[in-house]
């Protein structure tokens, strides 16, 4: 059995003002191998990052199942950790602090947590700046210390959404290197939502495509890219077919979009 | 390099002069006999009484007067205020429940409240207390509550992805987080309960800033009320000035220097 076990998964909101239901994620059927890098590429609205924060337990399922391990999800826990998007670094801690914050959550007995968080920092390559705080960092040196925080807790599933989303798109790529870089290391299974295509190839063994109204899988692409990867990779003949193949998908959904008027 | 140090400082220099030029506008005024000292004496006056009220103890024993007080009501309202702010920011229940009363502490003036007062704990400190207190409870109480309400949802939600339990959702994220935000709140409580204090003297007291000024009010000894009203000016400045410094040492983290 796959790590992961995802059968016909659907979330449901209900609108705050006019009570109408709508389905963010729906009959989402997905298996993970363990240590996998698996990223969740989709137009904005297709619940790409819906469907990771239900496996992170962060949403209640309306229909179906989360199993991890065999263990079914019901909310959040040690075996996975979540890197956020953007500012979700607690303004009044240094770095140090940051990346001890989730070891202090989980009240973690696996020895001393100032060296655990070290440990991590130096990871990520910011051993120079444990003492700083996040309002003295780049965007880019944040989603480390992000990172950092997820791994220290040594979770069997890495949870990613969005973590450059806000980044330029030089430290982007640069990002994306140092992350397969780290990621090598352990291979935990990582999930990964991108709405880049770019990204979404050149960090993939797999690609989950997702479509909206409501937000469902359109089709899982295998990435048979050698690895270790580099820049090099992006100019490379496989890589270019999957980005067309991709980019019709996506462009499917903008177009079919246009013709659906979308009420926020 | 005298303009650039003008520039640098120019807020506390303009504040300055209109200050000094205030002062000397009251003194020629007055020397002048543009306007009655009977109404308004004069600053070398105000001075040479404050020094003579400073030797013979009165300064002393109204400062000290006032300040018990003020130091009384403050401190009760900072820990009703902070205590019923953050059960009513974590608990909606609870914020729904406090609601009418924060209501009538807006729209009625506390003042109204102290013939009840009076007859409850009877003239003097007790009652002086009391007012200042519900005077200096709203700010701190609201900007507690708005605080911890307001907590940041991406911090609150990575914090539980790591497993955090409300309790700890509440004392690692959303208090650290309201502690600017409480500070402000104090600052503003500090302004108030002095005010608070200072009115409630002025009623009903046998010490204290406010009974020194209604007392040579009365007697119609401007010179020597004068004393008084600049000493309780110069102890709220010097009070909120302290509050200011405390607040910018907590919000450092606020700062987006860096970006």
């Amino acid at each position: 059995m796959a790590q992961i076990e995802i059968r016909d998964l659907g979330i449901d909101y209900r609108k705050p003002k006019s009570n109408e239901v709508f389905s963010a994620v729906d009959s989402v059927d997905l298996s993970i191998e363990k240590g996998e890098f698996v990223t969740i590429v989709g137009s904005s609205g297709c619940g790409k990052s819906t469907l990771l924060m239900a496996m992170a337990g962060l949403v209640n399922l309306s229909r179906g199942s989360i199993r991890i391990d065999g263990k079914e999800v019901t909310g959040p826990g040690r075996d996975r950790a979540v890197v956020f998007q953007e500012a979700s670094l607690l303004p009044w801690r240094s770095v140090r602090g940051n990346v001890k914050f989730g070891l202090e959550m989980q009240r973690w007995s696996g020895g001393d947590l100032n060296e655990r968080a070290m440990q991590m920092i130096r990871l990520v390559g910011l051993g120079r700046f444990s003492d700083y705080h996040p309002h003295q960092l780049s965007g880019g040196m944040r989603q480390r210390v992000n990172i950092a925080r997820a791994l220290a807790v040594d979770p069997d599933v890495l949870l990613m959404d969005e973590p450059f989303g806000a980044l330029d798109a030089q430290t982007r790529e640069i990002m994306g290197t140092e992350l397969l870089r780290i990621w090598e290391r352990h291979k935990k299974t990582a999930l990964f939502v991108t709405h880049d295509i770019d990204e979404a190839i050149f960090l993939a063994d797999k690609i989950v495509v997702m479509g909206r109204n409501p937000g469902h899988i359109k089709e899982v692409i295998n990435v048979d890219l050698p690895r270790p990867r580099d820049e090099a990779v992006l100019d490379s003949e496989p890589f270019h077919d999957l980005r067309k193949r991709l980019r019709a998908h996506l462009a499917e959904d903008m177009s079919s979009m246009q013709l659906v008027k979308e009420v926020a | 390099m005298i303009a650039e140090l003008f520039y640098r400082r120019q807020a506390l220099i303009l504040g300055t002069l209109s200050m000094i030029g205030l002062l000397v506008f009251w003194q020629i005024a007055v020397d002048g006999g543009l306007i009655n000292p009977f109404f308004i004496s004069t600053p070398s006056e105000v001075w040479t009484e404050f020094l003579a009220q400073f030797e013979d103890g009165q300064v002393g024993a109204n400062v000290g007067a006032t300040l018990y007080c003020f130091v009384w009501s403050m401190g009760l309202a900072t820990v009703v205020g902070i205590v019923l702010g953050m059960l009513a920011g974590w608990f909606s229940d609870v914020e729904a429940a406090l609601e009418p009363f924060i209501w009538f502490k807006y729209s009625a003036p506390t003042v109204a409240f102290y013939p009840l007062f009076v007859a409850w704990l009877g003239y003097g400190t007790p009652t002086i207390i009391a007012i200042a207190f519900l005077f200096a409870l709203t700010p701190i109480y609201a900007n507690t509550l708005s605080g911890i309400k307001n907590t940041d949802r991406d911090l609150a939600r990575a914090a539980r992805s790591f497993g955090a339990k409300p309790l700890d959702v509440f004392l690692q994220v959303a208090l650290p987080g309201s502690v600017p935000v409480m500070m402000a709140g104090l600052r503003l409580g500090v302004g108030r309960a002095l005010t608070g204090v200072v009115v409630a003297e002025l009623f009903g007291a046998n010490a204290g800033l406010g009974y020194a000024i209604t007392y040579y009010g009365q007697l119609m000894q401007t010179t020597k009320m004068m004393v008084s009203i600049v000493i309780v000016i110069l102890l709220g400045v010097i009070l909120t000035q302290i509050l200011s410094f405390l607040e910018s040492k907590t919000d450092s983290w606020r700062v987006d220097s860096g970006r």
